[in-house]
This record gives C-alpha cells, sequence and structure tokens, in this order.
C-alpha cells in the first residue's frame, strides 16, 4: 500500500512540475468547451435535439471524453519510464509488481479528479447546471473509465515499443469509440446502422449515464447499465495489466 | 580466498533473434565471486556481459542454469536477492524532472525505510558521495559526471552487500571517469563488493581486483589484471605497415623463427610475440628489412589485457569497441 502510494506521488509531482500540465492535459477538452460548444447552441435549437441545452448535453460527454483521451494516452508515460531505465530501477528494489502497477494506476485517477473538477467548474460559466450527487457519481464513473483505459495503454505500452506505432493503435480504437458514443453529436441524428454501432460501444452508455447523472436523473436504467459495463472493464483490464507488469521483460 | 557472495553454474541465455533463429547471448557460464571483491567482467559489446548481469540482478530469468546471489538462490528467491543487493544499469533510471534528493527519498523509501530515516540515509550519502553541488537540482541539469555519480548513490541507498554496476563510465571524459572511479572505490572501501561490466580495458585494470573476460557469451580467462597478463609471455613487438596486405607478407617472413612464440595480424599491424623484446628487436627488423619489406613503424611494449583478449579471441577488443552497439 505504501509503495503504491510512494510511486503515486512520485508520479504526480513529476506530472504537475510540469509547468504545462493544466494547460496540456485540459487543452483539448476546454478548446471544446470554447469553441464546439457554442456551435452546438445551433444544433441544439433543432427540434429533434434531445438535450435540453447544448451545455447540458455537451459538458458531461465532455468528461467522458477527457477521461478516455487522457487516460487512454497514459501508455505513453509508462513508454518513457521503460525507455529511461526509470521501471528497470524500480524492478530491481523490493517494491512488489502489484504495487508498482496500482501506482501508476492511482496517479491517473488522481490526475483525472482534478482534470473533471476543473473541467466541471468551466461549465458553470457556460450555464451548465448539475445535481450534486450525479455529479458525484460521474467523478466515479470517469475514474472507472479512466482506470479501464489506462489499463490497456499501460499493458500496450509494455509490449510496444515504438511510439508512433503506440499512438496509431490507441487513435484507432479511442476516436471511433468517441464518435460513437455521441459525445459530440447525438447518435439519434445518425443513420440506423451508426445507431446499432453506437449500441455496442461501452462509451455510448457511459456518456448516456453521464447526462442523466448531470440532470439528476438519478434512477435512470442507463447509470446502472454503465456503471456494471465499467466495473467489470475495468476490473478485467487492470488484471490484465497487473499480469503484463507481473511478466514484463522490458 | 573469501566464501562467494556469486555463485553460478552453467548459467545461460537464449534469446528469439529477429529471424526467429535462436540467439545463444550468455552459454553456460561458471563463476565464483568472493565478498569484498570489486569484479569485472570484461567484453566487447554484445559479448553478454550485460545479460549476464541483468540474470544476477533478477531482471531477467536465466534460460538455464543456477545461481546463488548474496547467499540466496535466484531461481526461488528473487526477492530477497533484490532486498541485498543495489543495481545501476547504463541508463540509470533516475527521474529527470525530480532533484537528486527526491530520486534517493523515493528509493529510500521503497527500501521500506521511514521517511526520517530515509532522510539521514540521503543526507549520510550526500557527505559521503560529495554530491553537495548538485543534490538539490533536477538531474536533467547534470553533466554525464554527476549524473553517474547520483545513479551510484541510488544503488548504495539500501547499504548493499553487494553493488552491480553496469557499464559504469562508458561516455565518459577521462576527468568524469575518474571520479566515477573514486567514488566506486569509497564505496568499496565501505565493505561492499562490486560487480562490474565494462568494455574498457583501463577500467578493468584500473579498477578490477578480478576479471572475467566474456566473448560470445563464453567466459574465455579469469584471474586478477597481473595474472591474465602474465599468461601473455614475455613482451610484444608491433610492427606497423601501410596496409593489410603488407602486414601480411612480412609476418609470413617471420614464421618459423625461433625468437617469435606467436604472432597476429591486425589491419596493417603485426604483432609479435617474443620472450625478451629488447633482444628480439632488432634481429625481427633486420629479418624484414632484408626481405624488402622493412616496418613503417616499430612499437614494443609490456602485454595489456587488449593484448590477453587478442590472444584468445584472435580479435582487438579495441577494434570491437567502434562496431555497432
Amino acid at each position: 500500500m505504501r509503495d503504491m502510494y510512494l510511486i503515486a506521488m512520485n508520479e504526480l509531482r513529476v506530472t504537475m512540475r510540469n509547468p504545462f500540465w493544466s494547460v496540456s492535459g485540459l487543452f483539448q477538452p476546454v478548446i471544446y468547451l470554447l469553441l464546439f460548444g457554442p456551435l452546438l447552441n445551433g444544433v441544439a435549437a433543432a427540434r429533434s435535439f434531445p438535450g435540453e441545452s447544448a451545455i447540458q448535453f455537451f459538458a458531461p460527454g465532455l468528461l467522458v471524453m477527457n477521461a478516455l483521451f487522457s487516460a487512454g494516452f497514459e501508455g505513453f508515460t509508462l513508454r518513457d519510464k521503460l525507455d529511461s531505465g526509470f521501471l528497470e530501477r524500480l524492478r530491481v528494489t523490493p517494491i512488489s509488481r502489484l504495487a508498482l502497477a496500482l501506482g501508476f494506476i492511482l496517479q491517473t485517477a488522481v490526475n483525472l479528479v482534478i482534470q473533471s473538477v476543473a473541467l466541471i467548474v468551466c461549465s458553470f460559466f457556460f450555464g451548465l447546471r448539475l445535481d450534486a450527487i450525479g455529479a458525484l457519481a460521474l467523478i466515479i464513473l470517469v475514474v472507472l473509465i479512466g482506470i479501464t483505459m489506462s489499463s490497456v495503454s499501460y499493458r500496450l505500452a509494455l509490449v510496444i515499443r515504438e511510439g508512433g506505432i503506440l499512438a496509431g493503435i490507441i487513435n484507432t480504437f479511442v476516436l471511433p469509440a468517441m464518435i460513437l458514443s455521441g459525445i459530440m453529436l447525438p447518435v439519434s441524428f445518425g443513420p440506423p446502422i451508426i445507431q446499432l454501432m453506437a449500441k455496442l460501444d461501452p462509451f455510448f452508455y457511459a456518456v448516456e449515464a453521464a447526462r442523466s447523472l448531470i440532470n439528476g436523473a438519478l434512477t435512470d436504467s442507463s447509470i446502472f447499465i454503465a456503471f456494471a459495463i465499467f466495473v467489470t472493464l475495468s476490473a478485467v483490464t487492470l488484471a490484465v495489466f497487473i499480469r503484463g507488469m507481473r511478466e514484463a521483460v522490458a | 580466498m573469501a566464501p562467494s557472495i556469486i555463485h553460478t553454474e552453467k548459467l545461460s541465455k537464449r534469446f528469439a533473434g529477429p529471424k526467429k533463429e535462436i540467439v545463444e547471448a550468455v552459454r553456460a557460464i561458471d563463476l565464483d565471486v568472493a565478498k569484498g571483491e570489486i569484479f569485472g567482467l570484461l567484453g566487447p559489446n554484445g559479448a553478454g556481459k550485460t545479460t549476464t548481469m541483468r540474470m544476477l540482478c533478477t531482471l531477467l530469468l536465466p534460460s538455464s542454469g543456477r545461481a546463488t546471489v548474496a547467499g540466496f538462490d535466484l531461481a526461488s528467491a528473487a526477492g530477497e536477492i533484490r532486498r541485498h543487493i543495489g543495481y545501476v544499469g547504463q541508463k540509470g533510471g533516475m527521474e529527470q524532472v525530480a532533484t537528486g534528493r527526491e530520486n534517493l527519498m523515493l528509493h529510500a523509501q521503497l527500501y521500506r525505510l521511514g521517511r526520517s530515516e530515509a532522510a539521514r540515509r540521503v543526507a549520510e550519502l550526500e557527505e559521503r558521495l560529495n554530491l553537495q553541488a548538485f543534490i538539490d537540482r533536477k538531474a536533467e541539469t547534470y553533466s554525464g559526471g554527476q549524473r553517474r555519480i547520483l545513479d551510484l548513490a541510488s544503488g548504495v541507498i539500501n547499504a548493499p552487500e553487494l553493488l552491480f554496476l553496469d557499464e559504469p563510465t562508458t561516455g565518459l571524459d577521462p576527468q568524469s571517469r575518474a571520479r566515477v572511479w573514486d567514488e566506486v572505490r569509497k564505496v568499496h572501501d565501505q565493505g561492499t563488493t562490486i560487480f562490474l561490466t565494462t568494455h574498457y580495458l583501463e577500467e578493468a585494470d584500473a579498477l578490477c581486483d578480478r576479471v572475467a573476460i566474456v566473448d560470445q557469451g563464453r567466459l574465455v580467462a579469469l584471474g586478477s589484471p597481473a595474472e591474465l597478463k602474465k599468461q601473455i609471455a614475455g613482451d610484444i613487438v608491433t610492427l606497423g605497415y601501410d596496409d593489410e596486405a603488407q602486414a601480411k607478407a612480412a609476418a609470413q617472413l617471420l614464421d618459423g623463427n625461433p625468437v617469435v612464440l606467436e604472432r597476429h595480424v591486425t589491419g596493417a599491424l603485426v604483432q609479435v610475440y617474443v620472450d625478451h623484446g629488447d633482444e628480439a628487436l632488432p634481429n625481427l627488423l633486420r629479418i624484414v628489412g632484408q626481405a624488402h619489406q622493412p616496418a613503417k613503424s616499430v612499437h614494443l611494449s609490456r602485454p595489456s589485457l587488449d593484448d590477453v583478449f587478442l590472444k584468445l579471441t584472435g580479435r582487438s577488443l579495441r577494434e570491437t569497441e567502434s562496431g555497432p552497439g
């Protein structure tokens, strides 16, 4: 436990020491909020638009998107640690592989909580109204998504040495997953085939749940579905990552 | 000899190569390192030095063979071994955006020291290894030498019985190298056994009590630098020519001469091993001169570890140094 905490604190300190940390981490979602949000206002006027306003529709999805991308690309951090010999140096200390793996995951989770709170605060200025309990539950959902994405990303980084290939693989999954989840535009606008594909995208359910949570519809079935999916996915991917860490030779 | 702190029996490592062929990186190495020694694995790049060290440090599983390190079995007690050894890899592995002190604190705490104990241990090393000038700066601002000293400090943070150093001075200028050697000797004086790899002859000669020469995964010689050099009888006369063809022609002229114990041609140089260099030299020069193959340059030397390597493998260590990594 203490080892896990030490690793996470070290990683967080290193992350925050980067002067661009807050900027680089939040740059993408804030740009979406600033530029895409107002664009969506026009679309929200359409009669078939499912949300009550653009910000109420877009902000919850933005939190999911942030988890998708920021945790999804965490593998690069691990790649750097492998290349610099940092991880090798840790592997000859008595630290368990479990604590090492969980330390990295804990760092991702803490990072995501901070970013999510920052994004919610930003969204207030664009007129977001939220349910407090729902928002707390949403942050938990975001952390589960983050654990899933970073576990997959870290596991890939253990076997893929080439940064470019790693980025390519992650993008191949993250981009369609994001578009089909209906974060940007309602999936109901699309043809039946898109709607069907969206039903296969776990992030579609996460976004649905995120909107219900922000709006305070706390008994909506989408919330239970999303939590069931991401509790399972995060447990499975985390187990796979921990096993990978135990076997890692790099 | 003092009891062994490292003992290996037929330690081997095979990898799958890029074309799925089997690469024998380390072939059945038997080694005994005594407590208190500075022991060096000397060999060209790719000889299997680092692979051997990584197996002994629990970073790589052997394909076959056995080893005990610091009294524990490598196959069954990796965790115990980790507690008793220190390791400094070629890349060091310090967090570059953290300060030296932060790095050392992290590692001290990973060895189960409490915060104040850890701080005390770091302060102790700061003093002993003279880290004061740079310990509170970020590691990314360090010179190559400072970086290696910090790596070294992290390697001894747990006061290990046995410290592994993988190519501790590769890429350093002579001055920084001398500083690292000094600090390594200090660590050794505290009672730590040191096992290092190097492809620098000078390093093996200057630092090591005993040296194992490895080539292509095999152990080809073992002994103190002085003993190894003694294996080479007498002196070495080196005759220089314009090119390899001339050197080969000259070397043939010397075959069968009773004073010539052995000879090698490397590039445009002919190296002749003789019992009494001072007496043999005029004789050798006369032979090649009479055959109209006069040497362009001539050099008489006592044997070095490079000559030992050359004699054992037919190749020069200096030559292989510049080859692909």
